[in-house]
């Protein structure tokens, strides 16, 4: 896989010149796509935020009342689940997405050292990026069924039964690493990825000249390799960062945020006040407090992504 | 390079061996769990290989209920709705990309704004897109998923397309604006060929995407509509779960994934990181 960072993509983007530099024909060309962009995002986020100031809740029939910034005040001072939620979330972007970023980079590092059977042994270890997040999470809980699966019967045999019938999913100081444990499965390859893309592209003469200076190995690997790939493990970061704070579909396959409350994420959360307690005028307030983050988040990805178009990376 | 020492890429093979293991065995745990009786599923020590490899397991899946998981229709909706999604998102997203990249329209201002909607939370859509879907009577409609699933893909169409047209170079295309084509023409007659490899890429990319999509399946359907990652949960869901026929859903689940996957090798750093860093 040739591979390089798009460093060359600098400021000046060539644009068709014409005599007449006709302004309408490119207009009409983006138009469709913006228009039906709009009328399927920006509908609901008006919408959204006009709920956000009402108490509606579908299970009592009573019709929407105004009440101002109470939806807020109570998600964030009176609703101790919503905060649990948010810790789940952040355990997970935290820890989940750091373990990622650090298995996926010794992985890369190692599947580098590689020649021929390189490309052959990442697209084996891909196949959990491309499955369906529900779908694995499908695959953990046969693998951590706590009766029949191969998991408990591996530890079992090394501890001599001390494992029998543990239940990884039902155990509330257990069940969120095993959420997690699905999500550091299915996307450690996608960093492993990147940065041996990040890897590849790197010019051989750094590491040369760094040799001939008499660098070992390791200065090698910390001093240059690794500031060298940074801008592409911060991009995998955000990128999963994003990702994971949307965290659904294993939670609601895995442990149905279970068990109590205890792997409720922020987004499982939400849908449970929306579509199982029917409070519109909540759900709304938290969707909105949600989309803050992530276009903070979003942000920071977008500059970041500009600069190193600007080209002073890699 | 330095050559590496003997020892050193044992190291490495063993890694990657242990890693290839760790990576590929709820895969393959799911494809054996899908050949196995009910009877090996609930079995301790566990079974690894299961007595016969016969089919019993997917004939009865993917027939409807009563006799059966109802798995064709499965398969069934999720094409629909990801072909669906696809040529909305391809149609409508590549005259736009061309126009970002080529001519800049509506500034940086106006692509960062599509981008940025690929990053909404769809559970912050999901409410109000729900209140108008019951509203327009589309629950329960392919229609519904293919409109819904388009506010993340047309983005990523547009993004991902407008990086391979900025990869072309302009020359061509100006050739043919000075031999008199309009600017209509030289996107779908000079531009757009170029681009093939990445259109397809970006097409199948978006494909991928609504066929794992969840949650949008699972709160704008019922059973009209019922796509593969709706019907693998709610099977798990009852009380007495038939694993083998579950697994077997499953793998039927994964098999356009595990074939574009191989197609797309080329594109799929910049398909997973939306175009910022190049593969």
């Amino acid at each position: 896989m040739a591979s390089r960072l798009d460093e060359e993509l600098v400021a000046e983007r060539p644009r068709v010149e014409t005599a007449r530099r006709p302004r309408l024909a490119p207009l009409l060309m983006a138009l469709p796509a913006v228009v039906t962009l709009a009328a399927i995002t920006l509908f609901p986020l008006l919408y959204t935020l006009r709920l956000t100031v009402v108490s509606w809740e579908l299970t009592t029939g009573f019709p929407p009342q105004f009440i101002g910034v109470q939806n807020f005040v109570r998600v964030l001072t009176l609703d101790p689940r919503f905060w649990n939620a948010m810790m789940n979330t952040g355990v997970l972007v935290l820890v989940g997405v750091g373990l990622q970023a650090l298995i996926g980079t010794g992985l890369a590092l190692e599947l580098n050292r590689l020649t021929r059977s390189r490309v052959w042994v990442l697209s084996l270890l891909l196949t959990p990026v491309m499955i369906a997040p529900v779908i694995a999470g499908f695959q953990f809980r046969m693998i951590l069924n706590d009766q029949y699966g191969p998991l408990n019967y591996l530890f079992d045999a090394a501890t001599h039964g001390h494992f029998h019938g543990f239940a990884w999913l039902a155990d509330p100081h257990a069940a969120l690493w095993a959420v997690m444990a699905t999500d550091v499965w299915q996307w450690t390859p996608f960093m492993t990825l990147i940065t041996l893309a990040g890897l590849q592209s790197m010019s051989g003469e750094l590491l040369e000249a760094a040799e001939v200076d008499g660098a070992t190995g390791p200065q090698i690997l910390w001093r240059v390799t690794l500031p060298l790939l940074l801008p592409v493990i911060i991009i995998g970061i955000l990128v999963r960062f994003m990702d994971t704070f949307k965290l659904f579909d294993i939670v609601y396959q895995l442990t149905g945020g279970g068990p109590g409350s205890v792997t409720e994420t922020i987004a499982y959360y939400t849908y449970l006040q929306g579509f199982k307690f029917f409070s519109l005028g909540y759900t709304a307030a938290m969707s909105v407090i949600q989309l803050i983050v992530i276009t903070i988040v979003a942000q920071v990805f977008l500059r970041y992504q500009k600069r190193t178009r600007g080209g002073a990376t890699a | 390079m330095r050559r590496s020492s003997r020892r050193r890429r044992l190291l490495t093979g063993l890694i990657l061996l242990a890693a290839l293991i760790v990576f590929l065995f709820p895969v393959v745990w799911m494809i054996l769990t899908s050949f196995k009786s009910n009877s090996e599923f609930f079995a301790y020590p566990p079974v690894f290989v299961p007595k016969s490899f016969a089919l019993t397991n997917y004939v009865n899946a993917m027939r409807m209920p009563p006799d059966g998981r109802g798995g064709f229709q499965g398969v069934r909706d999720s094409l629909i709705v990801s072909i669906g999604s696809m040529a909305a998102s391809v149609l409508l997203g590549a005259p736009a990309a061309y126009s970002f990249a080529r001519y800049r329209t509506g500034g940086e201002n106006l692509s960062f704004w599509v981008l940025s909607t690929r990053m909404f939370p769809p559970v912050a859509s999901a409410l109000p897109l729900f209140l108008v879907f019951k509203a327009l009577h589309l629950l329960d409609t392919h229609l519904a998923l293919i409109i819904a699933n388009t506010i993340f893909n047309l983005p990523f169409v547009i993004w991902l397309l407008k990086g391979f047209f900025e990869d072309l170079p302009v020359e061509l295309e100006e050739a043919a604006v000075i031999d008199g084509t309009t600017i209509f023409g030289a996107f779908r007659r000079v531009a757009l060929p170029l681009v093939t490899p990445g259109l397809v890429a970006t097409a199948l990319f978006s494909f991928i995407f609504t066929w794992n999509e969840f949650m949008f399946a699972l709160l704008f359907t019922r059973s009209d509509v019922r796509t593969l990652t709706i019907i693998v949960p709610s099977l798990v869901g009852g009380h007495e779960i038939l694993w083998g026929q579950v697994a077997s859903v499953g793998v039927v689940a994964i098999i356009p994934n595990v074939l574009l996957a191989l197609l797309l090798q080329r594109f799929l750093v910049r398909g997973l990181t939306l175009g910022a860093v190049k593969g």
